[in-house]
């Protein structure tokens, strides 16, 4: 029974991530103070909260990589039938990538993969 | 391969103009005067051949299907896209993406195209995503607007909503039949409570994208913010589109559970007709105006709908060719002074005859036909969506619909007492009209005119629907 | 019950209460983490359903790659505790739970009463919803054989609704 395994390692992982925060927490004589609660310790303090808006290029960014994350794993089962498929699989995929490729090209011209 | 390619000669087609554009974007700059031209003319080409080489088939296990009527129902939407990008033409001349702006616009296109084709709730589905995803992105096209970022916010937004309960009722629906082929469905209907309640959600989905009472609270918003020509497209093509496929879903896939669908649109007409009536009534922005005639006429459509037999569907068709025609003359005449004047009120047209003969001859004639004055096509439309609901002898229904045709005849005609008797010191100064608008806003006229006189269009519509 | 049945019912009681801590945090960056959980979960359930691919495309695609686009939206709105809007008056809280709970009742009365359902097909009882046991559509070499025959034309049009999202990604980020 493969689930007995399974069980067993869920229960191992879970009770390994959660033994080490535990024997952290016993061990750990803590100290209370504000400084605790900074970004930096030592330094200068900050002024303002570090939530800020982000840039929308990032999003740009992410979205492009989305895309062709999902193109890739679109390839994977391709990759088991090309040789069974032969000719059709091959043309399919030719065609798939052409156009996320036009897409790239496109986003290039358009500079959107220049950092700001 | 041959009979393939000519079987999905529309959507080849669609997707040629598409690699086209971008080919074009990624070669060397060009005035957007001359990619304005290039485009009209690549989708006249595509309109007309879109009566040609016509042919019926099934592809790829039913994922693809088409026949002549579906062929009519692409070309009402190719011929409305290209009467909009013409209307546009005064708009997209300064604006800084029109070569995107098409791209996003004809994958929307290419998307309702397979939605009507598509054999399969996973076909249809994906249509569905493609005709609305690009089209948030378009009504983001008055990048300087926050409005218009508002309208795209909502819209996507209140679309994903709408899919997600679509994706829950077509996710049910295949555990309870095992099958997502639309030929298969209506055998494996047993109309047991969970494809019962699966079907309830479907229909959320589809009254989502038709902006049916109570799943309408979008629809103002994005009409409003939105620019005009996408707001136009929105109210006309992409609701039209999924009305075709409305029709035809629920008159033979879901044909087992025509008693649950007919008290559900008996319900949903009644409150759209009411509500959409009502709240037109109030309006003064002329967009959130046309957003809730478009509502109301929604209604109606509904009614047609219920009828159950093929009069219902070949009248809908009949209507939303009609539809297409009134709403985007009285867009064309929006979108023509909101590029020049940037006004966008009712009270602002008082006086418009004065200044502006021709175009308020034409806003008279569109909104005559949508509040359906006999001689206009609007009328006739009406007429036989009424009569199709009639069969049914549900006279309840019937009569307040009749009624409701009254009011909208008060909201429809105030605008244009605003256009010809109104007083105004400072109208819309004079509007000039390029070729391109010109042309379209006469076709759009034709069409109003000539749809209701010429019977052989009812006819032939109505030699090609299927018996119910 | 079976070793199956008691990691279905811990996967369901963990996608669920991840759910629902999705919509109870404060702080939208903690919605997001309680969401990964969630679709771990789903993964879960498409590891006891024979379909390991799906499994592995649910982490890298949504675990993996959209949570970050998540982020960044969140970053991009600067949503934080603060800007949080005030919790809504208790007549619409007592408004959406009575409206969740009808759906809830609706749902779980279609469902028992589909499964008393029972029909006979070859001298086998069968329920009358669809039998998932033989499930081998989840993996990779019969999901790319149906994908590549039956499925070309959905795939192929995926990617043109990938160059939209592209094309009207790139328009609205880039105002120059």
């Amino acid at each position: 029974m493969g689930a007995v395994y399974l069980i067993a390692l869920i229960v191992a992982a879970v009770a390994f991530s959660a033994g080490g925060i535990l024997i952290g927490k016993l061990l750990n004589k803590g100290s209370k103070n504000p400084q605790k609660g900074e970004p930096y310790e030592c330094g200068i303090a900050p002024i303002v909260s570090p939530w800020h808006q982000f840039n929308v290029g990032y999003y740009l960014f992410a979205l492009l990589f989305l895309i062709f994350d999902v193109e890739l794993i679109f390839m994977y089962p391709w990759a088991t039938v090309v040789k069974e498929m032969g000719m059709v699989a091959l043309v399919e995929i030719v065609i798939f990538i052409f156009i996320l490729f036009l897409g790239f090209l496109y986003a290039h011209k358009k500079g959107a993969l220049k950092w700001m | 391969m041959l009979n393939a390619l000519l079987l999905m000669k529309q959507e080849l087609a669609v997707v040629a103009i598409i690699f086209i554009l971008l080919i074009l974007k990624l070669g060397k700059d060009r005035s957007n005067v001359t990619f304005l031209n290039i485009v009209n003319t690549l989708l006249l080409l595509n309109v007309v051949a879109g009566f040609f080489w016509n042919s019926e088939g099934v592809l790829f296990n039913e994922m693809f299907r088409t026949n002549p009527l579906m062929i009519l129902e692409k070309n009402i939407l190719s011929l409305g896209t290209l009467i909009i990008s013409m209307q546009s033409y005064s708009w997209l001349k300064t604006h800084k993406h029109v070569p995107e702006f098409y791209i996003l616009l004809l994958s929307t296109l290419l998307g309702m195209f397979f939605m009507i084709s598509g054999g399969n709730l996973l076909m249809f589905y994906l249509g569905l995503e493609l005709s609305t995803i690009p089209l948030a992105a378009v009504a983001n096209f008055d990048l300087t607007k926050r409005q218009s970022s508002e309208a795209a916010m909502k819209l996507i937004i209140s679309s994903a909503f709408s899919s997600g309960l679509l994706l829950f009722g077509m996710s049910m629906l295949y555990g309870t039949t095992g099958t997502l082929i639309f030929s298969q469905l209506p055998a494996a209907l047993n109309g047991s409570d969970l494809q019962i309640f699966a079907f309830v959600l479907l229909m959320a989905g589809f009254a989502f994208k038709i902006s049916v009472v109570p799943f309408h609270l979008w629809t103002a918003d994005v009409y409003e913010g939105a620019p005009v020509a996408v707001t136009s497209y929105l109210s006309v093509i992409s609701k039209g589109a999924v009305l075709f496929v409305f029709v035809s879903v629920l008159y033979t896939v879901f044909k087992p559970l025509a008693g649950a669908w007919y008290n559900m649109l008996f319900l949903l007409s009644l409150l759209t007709i009411i509500i959409g009536n009502l709240f037109a009534l109030r309006q003064d922005n002329f967009k959130r105006f046309l957003a809730f005639s478009s509502i109301a006429q929604v209604g109606f459509i509904l009614i047609g709908i219920s009828g159950s037999s093929q009069l219902g569907s070949t009248s809908v068709i009949y209507f939303v060719l009609i539809y297409i025609f009134s709403n985007l003359a009285a867009f064309g005449v929006v979108i023509l002074v909101s590029a020049i004047t940037g006004k966008e009120s009712i009270s602002d047209y008082k006086g418009f005859y004065k200044t502006n003969p021709v175009l308020a001859w034409i806003l008279t004639i569109a909104l005559f036909s949508l509040a359906g004055v006999p001689p206009t096509a609007g009328f006739f439309g009406k007429f036989f969506l009424l009569m199709a609901g009639a069969a049914k002898a549900n006279w309840m229904l019937i009569t307040i619909a009749a009624l409701n045709m009254v009011i909208s005849f008060y909201y429809y005609l105030r605008v244009v007492k605003a256009i010809f008797m109104d007083k105004n010191e400072q109208p819309i100064e004079r509007v000039a009209m390029p070729l391109m608008p010109r042309l379209a806003l006469y076709v759009c006229i034709i069409g109003i005119i000539a749809t209701g006189l010429v019977s052989y269009v009812y006819d032939y519509i109505h030699s090609l629907t299927a018996p119910f | 019950m079976s070793l199956v049945e008691i990691i279905f019912w811990f996967l369901s009681g963990l996608a669920l209460i991840s759910a629902i801590m999705v919509l109870l945090s404060k702080n939208p960056v903690h919605s997001v983490l309680w969401l990964i959980a969630v679709f771990f979960a789903i993964s879960g359930h498409y590891i006891l359903l024979n379909a390991q691919f799906l499994a592995i495309v649910n982490l890298i695609v949504y675990a993996g790659a959209i949570m970050v686009l998540f982020l960044f939206v969140i970053m991009l709105m600067n949503q934080n505790a603060e800007t949080e809007p005030r919790s809504k008056s208790t007549w619409i809280k007592l408004a959406g739970a009575i409206a969740g709970g009808c759906l809830l009742i609706v749902v779980v009365a279609a469902v028992r009463d589909s499964e008393n359902l029972i029909q006979n097909i070859g001298g086998k009882a069968y329920a009358k919803t669809a039998v998932t046991t033989h499930g081998e559509i989840g993996l990779i070499e019969n999901l790319g054989r149906v994908l590549f025959t039956q499925y070309v034309v959905p795939f192929e049009i995926s990617s043109v609704l990938f160059l939209s999202a592209m094309v009207g990604a790139v328009v609205i980020g880039k105002k120059d």
